[in-house]
């Protein structure tokens, strides 16, 4: 393999991992807080390319109840990814207010929370359909009068992106600039860091953990539907089911990473992008399998993941 | 005679030391009391000992075989049972199944043969209930062994928990803190069933304590703890005068 | 009768085979491990089955063998009845469960020994992965028949109901073996670690060694229902065994209860069955056009709906064993001291 590859490869395995990335996010964010894997993110992350697919005044499929319809206006690029956005999260703070906190306030076990977030997963994937059918969308160009593609290497040796995996990596540089600002910086973002830490004692500190709940629950919303919307854009919605398969990818990211901390999702999801730019075009098929590679390995190797902290056990 | 021999033990939790370069012995059918302030490392010790903590260095020898590396199983197979001080009972199982769980080792039906219940495996699970109901009987508990743990009150918790404990058949006991809880009374009869349960079982008790004149009353021998250090050990009335000791206790305070 | 058969004969089965799925993730779970890898096991005894019976066992009873082993595929093919009408023998699906049940076993030897090291949430996400692993690698291997899997797998019977001739036996004996073994020593020391690992190994409970016995009897009991699934589908790719399955096989054992072995058996059972009541509700009469019309369409809304209500409002699932225990209790003796009951510690 010559440099030039070697190139391409990290070019496009940062634009998959970027996209991992900013969908693990959603995940660990909720981890963080409440130790628990959210189920329904990924049908969240599905509803945000929807969302923003209906903003942009595009019209629906053929099927399903809304078939052929549109909505009556049509927003520009930018407002539809942010429209989008906040629906998702709104969706994601219904899904806390129905699935987790009646169970949170219960005590009860943390596996119950996995399985009605699955169950809220199921039934939104499926309202979904029922509404946009099981057809896959493919959104407008949004690109205007940019070229499809961009070399950045010279003539002679190519290195090409795409127009659209550039826009997804900036999209997700300044999301993960945001975060990590937000979460270290702001007053809010070091009391979810309090209760990430201890919720016991954030709570006697005076904090309020149900709120600061509800906007974790927001915020990873908020950021798995732009992550919905970037790989809506890149390879379209393939259907309802579209985010199945992300959010399978996305646990092996979190754990890869760590679960619970945030560079640690960035890096599983550069780390699992390139590696499966690594595989071979012949081998294509076990592209899939990378992801689940990884994660088996390390969690027999690491089990804290490559940036997660060891957890000592109380007798 | 050694029973149980703890040589320069260490256990570090990151930068804390909990436990010192501990050594001492217990001897063979002794009560030994193990005492010392909160936090001093004495259930760090008995972690330690059962093999639920590694040590960071220090050699443990039991019977004259070295136990250091043995995982947790294994030292209770080779006879050391153990109480906690925060009762860790199977919550879900009745009285009689926690007792039952305990015979693990001296029973071996398997899966096939007890799902079968080949008459071996029948005989042995008859046995198996009929010594865990005098256990219970011996714990006054036996009217209430078919009643999950969890319903148990706080003192009735603690007896199951020793009962459960005796059905390994143990040479030596741990008991962690066992009158935590108790009234004056109760500790009185606490400890007529502490030597009561050594002189019957032929066992060796080991056992954390905070009520100074109950240790004083029931132990042969005690070591006392600060700060993860051994700082003390002998024959009560000599403890008790020791000038390190009095100095732990009335700095505390 | 006949009607309802030809309706629902499918459906009846389908139950059954559900069921005894439920009981290969209880299995794990009696020993406190969340496992969900109940469906790769699943997908490989499908394929077993599928490549045995296409392949290996086609009558006249195949060319491949060694010479015992000859001798009893020919044997099982003749004993039962029903090989003379050119369906394939019931005996050699049995012979596939068993080799299937033996690979599964092993496999889950060689993936449980070091996933079982992994806690909760860790165990189940190695799970998951494996599942994925298996699927992806179906897709690609030729002996799987990628993408497009195996078909024309033989039928041993008439009809669809007739499954119930092993699927029936299969569950009575599982069920039988689950509900035994939580009351010898074996099961006691998968509840011991269920409710306090730390503790139940100071009692002297080897934790390895239990934690993979039960996962792997889940496998095997996994493997077995896939051979059974192969014929009764008639064909067999990677879209079975996926996560997807998983999950609903989960919420057959949270839903039902996932404190004793009729939880998993009822939530299976029910669970399977609601599509077809939702469809059959859906047909009555005098409805609403709309609600129709979201009875047929959304049927799987509802059903998600229901596992999240269900979880939400039923967090011990519609069964536990106090419902078994409380009536054989003798009358006198109540769960006593409920005002100074200690607290305990729920992990």
């Amino acid at each position: 393999m010559n440099l030039t590859a070697g190139f391409q490869i990290i070019v496009n395995g940062m634009a998959t991992g970027g996209v991992y990335a900013i969908f693990a996010l959603g995940y660990t964010l909720v981890f963080s807080i409440l130790g628990i894997i959210n189920f329904a993110h990924s049908a969240v992350f599905t509803l945000g390319a929807y969302f923003t697919y209906a903003l942009l005044g595009s019209q629906f499929g053929f099927n399903g109840l809304l078939a052929r319809g549109r909505l009556p206006f049509g927003l520009s690029f930018p407002l539809a990814l942010l429209g989008g956005a906040i629906l998702a999260g709104l969706v994601a703070v219904m899904v806390e207010r129905l699935a987790f906190r009646p169970l949170r306030k219960r005590g009860a076990d943390p596996l119950l929370m996995l399985v009605s977030s699955l169950g809220v997963a199921v039934a939104i994937v499926n309202i979904i359909q029922y509404l946009f059918g099981a057809e896959p969308y493919t959104f407008p160009n949004i690109l205007g009068g940019l070229p499809g593609s961009v070399n950045l290497g010279t003539p002679g040796t190519p290195l090409v992106a795409r127009t659209v995996q550039l826009l997804i990596a900036g999209v997700s540089l300044v999301i993960l600039a945001l975060l990590t600002v937000y979460i270290n910086y702001t007053n809010t973002g070091k009391a979810l860091r309090a209760v990430a830490e201890d919720a016991t004692t954030a709570s006697l500190l005076g904090i309020n953990t149900d709120r600061l709940v509800l906007l974790t629950f927001f915020l990873s919303g908020f950021i798995g539907g732009i992550a919905g919307t970037l790989v809506g854009l890149s390879v379209g919605i393939t259907g309802p089911y579209f985010g199945i398969a992300f959010g399978l990818k996305g646990l092996s990211v979190i754990i890869l990473g760590g679960l619970g901390s945030i560079p640690g999702a960035v890096l599983g999801g550069i780390v699992i992008g390139i590696g499966e730019n690594l595989v071979p075009a012949e081998h294509v098929g076990y592209k899939d399998a990378v992801a689940f590679a990884l994660l088996f390995i390390v969690l027999l190797v690491r089990p804290q993941g490559l940036l997660g902290r060891t957890q000592i056990q109380k007798v | 005679m050694s029973l149980l021999a703890v040589r320069n033990m260490t256990r570090r939790f990151g930068g804390l030391l909990a436990v010192s370069d501990v050594s001492f012995s217990v001897y063979k059918g002794e009560i030994f009391g193990l005492i010392g302030p909160n936090g001093a490392g004495k259930t760090t010790l008995f972690n330690l000992i059962t093999g639920l903590t590694p040590p960071s260095s220090g050699d443990l020898e039991y019977k004259n075989r070295y136990i250091t590396r043995l995982k947790p199983h294994q030292i209770a197979e080779l006879g050391i049972a153990r109480t906690f001080q925060n009762i860790r009972l199977f919550g879900n199982l009745t009285a009689l199944e926690n007792v039952l769980v305990s015979q693990h080792v001296h029973t071996r039906s398997g899966v096939l043969s007890g799902v079968i219940g080949t008459p071996g495996a029948r005989r042995e699970e008859r046995q198996a209930r009929w010594q865990a109901m005098e256990l219970l009987e011996m714990v006054k508990l036996s009217d209430r062994a078919h009643v999950p743990a969890l319903s148990f009150s706080y003192g009735d918790q603690r007896r199951l928990e020793i009962a459960r404990a005796l059905a390994l058949q143990p040479e030596l006991l741990l008991l962690d803190e066992p009158s935590a809880g108790m009234n004056a009374n109760e500790k009185t009869t606490l400890t007529g069933f502490i030597r009561e349960i050594r002189d019957r079982f032929g066992l060796t008790v080991v056992l954390i304590e905070h009520h100074v004149p109950m240790v004083m009353n029931l132990c042969d021998r005690i070591a006392v703890l600060n700060f993860g250090q051994l700082i003390a050990l002998g024959e009560p009335a000599a403890v008790q005068n020791d000038s390190a000791v009095i100095e732990a206790y009335l700095g505390e305070q | 009768m006949d009607s309802f058969i030809n309706q629902y004969g499918f459906l009846i089965v389908q139950m059954v085979l559900q069921a005894v799925l439920a009981l290969s993730l209880y299995l794990p779970l009696m020993a406190g491990q969340l496992s969900l890898a109940s469906p790769a096991f699943y997908a490989v005894g499908g394929y077993v089955a599928a490549v045995l019976s296409t392949q290996k066992f086609l009558p006249p009873a195949g060319t491949v063998f060694p010479e015992p082993v000859q001798s009893l595929v020919i044997w099982l093919a003749t004993v039962f009845p029903g090989a003379q009408d050119g369906l394939y023998p019931a005996g050699l699906v049995v012979l596939e469960m068993l080799i299937a049940g033996l690979i599964s076993g092993v496999l889950a030897l060689m993936v449980g020994f070091p996933a079982l090291r992994l806690r909760g949430i860790y165990l189940a996400l190695a799970t998951i992965a494996f599942v994925e692993i298996v699927r992806v690698l179906s897709l690609n291997l030729p002996v799987t028949g990628g993408a497009i899997g195996i078909f024309n797998i033989p039928q041993p019977f008439h009809t669809k109901f007739e499954y119930l001739w092993i699927a029936g036996p299969l569950i009575l004996l599982s069920v039988w073996f689950v509900a035994r073994l939580e009351r010898t020593r074996v099961g006691r020391a998968f509840a011991a670690l269920r409710e306090d690992e730390l503790a139940a190994t100071a009692m002297g409970i080897n934790p390895t060694y239990h934690k993979v016995l039960a996962f792997t009897l889940g496998a095997v009991l996994a493997g077995m229902v896939g051979v059974v699934s192969a014929h009764f589908l008639n064909t067999w790719n990677a879209r079975q065994g996926t996560f997807d399955l998983g999950v609903l096989v989960l919420a057959y054992v949270v839903i039902g209860g996932a404190r004793t072995f009729a939880g998993p058996v009822l939530g299976a059972l029910l669970l399977t069955a609601l599509p077809e009541v939702l469809r059959a509700v859906a047909g009555l009469p005098g409805l609403p056009t709309w609600l129709t019309e979201f009875l047929r369409e959304g049927r799987l809304i509802i059903y998600g709906i229901l596992i999240a209500v269900g979880t939400v409002f039923f967090p011990q699932g519609l069964l536990t064993p106090e419902i078994f225990t409380r009536r054989r209790r003798p009358p006198g003796i109540q769960d006593s001291g409920a005002g100074e009951t200690a607290p305990t510690e729920v992990s």
